[in-house]
Parts: structure tokens; C-alpha cells; sequence
């Protein structure tokens, strides 16, 4: 090889050479540049890491809201009736044990039983507004005869849908026949908006 | 007036007819016709009884909030001694004096065995009294309030005091006070407090305002 030929050679590798450390120099550049800027929006405190460990952070978002709806639940304020108006509902897969357990259907079926009933139901409707004496039901219930209100009543209170006051007399709607009639009347309203679809 | 000073009666009637010892819209206390009375008197003066017999318990220990009633009246018979503080001219006016077939009636043998049983009542009831520092008041006999102390079967008594529409009912597991509509319940279902429709209601770690 001739000496001429040799220097070319390596003034060409040189070349090359230069030219890839100015670009590592540029992209260190660009690194520096940007742990610089994440520093300082980190000290700002809207430092945001969105790189490759974007599934990662949204995970760890997620995991944060969670806890922090879990939380918020335990201590949950309810204001109602005419109170808060936002209501937070809150959707949790069942567990295969859920799932695996079942409910106990006679119960089940005896207070569904209880609640199948028009009359009944209208009953309900009246205790929703406040506790009623017999003859307070029967002036509003005036298709229903005495002895079959009476009856109705024995069927509801007896599934703890309804409470008698033993020294006054009076009916009021429980917790559990409240929650069952908004559910009727819910699932009914979900139903019909369906079919009118 | 100490508690020391309750001293119980030697002479044991039977009452001669069905009578209300205590009655509101609230609650109602009856006792049956041959129910066994034994007065307990503070310095010779009349301040209630020790009875035994048969008779019923009703309070309506229910408060209705906006999310729906909650507790259940209270029902119950009774069979064994409990103590009265408190004067009932019904009861004092309808009273014969009891024969030894009348305390057979109620499982005991003489007027000494009921006696010891009554001394036990009043001795427990004293000493929660004072454990509990109840106040004991030298008008209290003259003024149209009640004690009652129904023994429960847990070597404790349930207390019923009521004087006009205030009412406190407190069991081992439930604390009942009401006036007329303004009603406090603690118990198995949580804390209720009620104030004429407007109700907090502390129940499964929640906190529900009725407004």
C-alpha cells in the first residue's frame, strides 16, 4: 500500500469517526438537555414521566384513585333527600367465591313474594312518604277492604319489609322495604325504557 | 336521700285487678290481677314497689328516618320481680293483702322466699345506682316520674325511666331516650339521632344526614 493511499484511508475513517462522535455528542446533548428540563419541571413539581413506563405510571394512577375512592367510601357522607344531588355508585367484579356462593333462593323468594303484589306495592308507596296508621291506609287504599289491607300488611311485616309501633299502632316502611321498592321501581323503569327502544 | 336508705316493706299484697303502671303514646306498662306487691318506703314513706306477676312491656322503640325505620318495639311479658320507684294511686288503691297459694303461683314457696328476691332486686339495683351515680332525689317520689328495673337474665337489669314524654330505655345491648319527637337510639343498628323528621343516622361505618 502505497503511503498516499494509507493516509486517505485513514483520514476517511477519521471522517467517519468524527462524524459519529459528533452525533453521540449531539444526542448526549439532547439527553442532558432533557434530564435538565425534567429536573427542573420536577422541582416545579409537574414533572410527568409519560416514557416507555407509560403503562406502568397509568397503573400506578389507577392504583392511587382506587385507594382513594376505597377510602373516601369508608367514610362516606350521604346527605339526601334533598341534599347532595351527585350519587357514587361502584361497580366491583364478584369474586369467584361470590360467584361460587349462592343466595339463599327460599328467602329470596318469600320477600320477591312479598313485593309481588300491586296492592302491596301501593302500600309501600304510601309508607315512602311517612309512617301511617291503619285507618290513614285505608282512606288512601280505599279499593282495598279493611281485612285484606290488614292481611297485606301481616304478609309485609313479615319479611321485615314493613314495622308496626306496638303501642301506637302505627306502619312505617323499614330500610330494607324502602331499598326493595326503589329497586322495583327501578328495575321496572329500566325495562320499560328498554322495550321502547 | 341516699340509695342506702330504700328500705323494703314487711307486709306483701296482691293486686286486685288489671293495672296500667305506666302509660304513654309511647310505651305501656301492665300488671295482671294477683300480681305480688311489696312496698319500698325511705323513711317510712312510700316510694315504690317490688312486684311480681304477670304482666307486659310495650315501647315503640322504633325511629323512622329518611332512609326508613329503624329498631323494633320492644314486647315482652312479664313473669319474674322488677322494681317500681315511683307512686301509681291505681295500684295503691286495688291492693289485698296475699295469701301463701299466691306466692306459689309464681314459684315461691312463702312470703319469705319472695322477700329474699325482692332484698336481692332492690340490693342490685341500689348498688348500680350508686355504681352509675344515678341522683337520688327527695321529690322524686312526689312527681309523676318512674323507675323501673326489670332484672335480664345477664346479672344485669334493664332500666325504664320515664317521666311525662321523656323516656330512657337502656338494655345491655340498646340505649333508647326520647322526647317527645326528638329520639336517640344506640344500638345493634347503630346511632339514630331524630329530631322531629331531621335524622343522623351512624350505621355500617357511614355517616347519613335526613335534612
Amino acid at each position: 500500500m502505497k503511503p498516499n493511499k494509507v493516509i486517505i484511508e485513514l483520514s476517511d475513517e477519521l471522517k467517519e469517526e468524527m462524524k459519529r462522535l459528533k452525533e453521540e455528542i449531539a444526542n448526549l446533548r439532547d439527553q442532558i438537555e432533557d434530564t435538565t428540563e425534567r429536573k427542573r419541571r420536577r422541582e416545579r413539581g409537574i414533572y410527568i414521566d409519560v416514557g416507555d413506563r407509560i403503562n406502568d405510571y397509568v397503573t400506578d394512577v389507577m392504583e392511587g384513585v382506587a385507594e382513594g375512592i376505597h377510602g373516601e367510601l369508608e367514610k362516606s357522607i350521604f346527605i339526601g333527600p334533598h341534599g347532595a344531588k351527585m350519587r357514587v355508585f361502584t361497580h366491583k367484579e364478584p369474586s369467584s367465591k361470590e360467584v361460587e356462593k349462592e343466595i339463599n333462593f327460599a328467602k329470596v323468594s318469600k320477600v320477591m313474594s312479598a313485593l309481588g303484589h300491586e296492592h302491596r306495592l301501593r302500600i309501600l308507596h304510601e309508607l315512602m312518604r311517612r309512617g301511617r296508621y291503619m285507618n290513614e291506609l285505608q282512606e288512601k287504599l280505599t279499593e282495598i277492604t279493611s281485612s285484606t289491607l290488614s292481611s297485606h300488611l301481616n304478609v309485609l311485616e313479615e319479611v321485615g319489609l314493613v314495622v308496626q309501633e306496638k303501642v301506637r299502632g302505627r306502619y312505617l316502611i323499614t330500610i330494607p322495604g324502602r331499598s326493595a321498592y326503589k329497586m322495583a321501581k327501578r328495575v321496572t323503569q329500566f325495562l320499560e325504557r328498554r322495550n321502547q327502544k | 336521700m341516699t340509695w342506702q336508705e330504700f328500705q323494703l316493706g314487711t307486709t306483701v299484697s296482691k293486686v286486685t285487678k288489671k293495672i296500667a303502671l305506666w302509660k304513654t303514646d309511647k310505651g305501656i306498662l301492665e300488671i295482671l290481677e294477683n300480681t305480688l306487691a311489696l312496698p319500698i318506703n325511705v323513711k317510712d314513706q312510700l316510694v315504690g314497689y317490688v312486684l311480681c306477676g304477670e304482666g307486659r312491656l310495650l315501647l315503640d322503640t322504633i325511629v323512622e328516618t329518611g332512609e326508613g325505620a329503624i329498631g323494633e318495639s320492644v314486647d315482652r311479658e312479664l313473669n319474674k320481680s322488677f322494681l317500681m320507684l315511683g307512686t301509681q294511686e291505681a295500684l295503691q288503691e286495688n291492693l289485698n293483702s296475699a295469701k301463701k297459694e299466691d306466692f306459689a303461683k309464681y314459684g315461691f314457696s312463702d312470703q319469705q322466699e319472695f322477700k329474699a328476691d325482692a332484698e336481692d332486686l332492690l340490693a342490685q339495683f341500689s348498688a348500680r345506682a350508686q355504681r352509675k351515680k344515678f341522683h337520688c332525689d327527695e321529690t322524686f317520689s312526689k312527681g309523676p316520674g318512674f323507675i323501673f328495673a326489670f332484672p335480664n337474665g345477664e346479672d344485669s337489669l334493664d332500666i325504664l325511666i320515664a317521666k311525662g314524654a321523656k323516656l330512657i330505655f337502656k338494655t345491655s345491648d340498646t340505649v333508647f331516650v326520647s322526647n317527645d319527637d326528638k329520639v336517640v337510639l344506640k344500638g345493634p343498628q347503630g346511632v339514630i339521632v331524630s329530631n322531629n323528621g331531621k335524622s343522623v343516622v351512624i350505621r355500617n361505618r357511614c355517616l347519613h344526614i335526613h335534612r
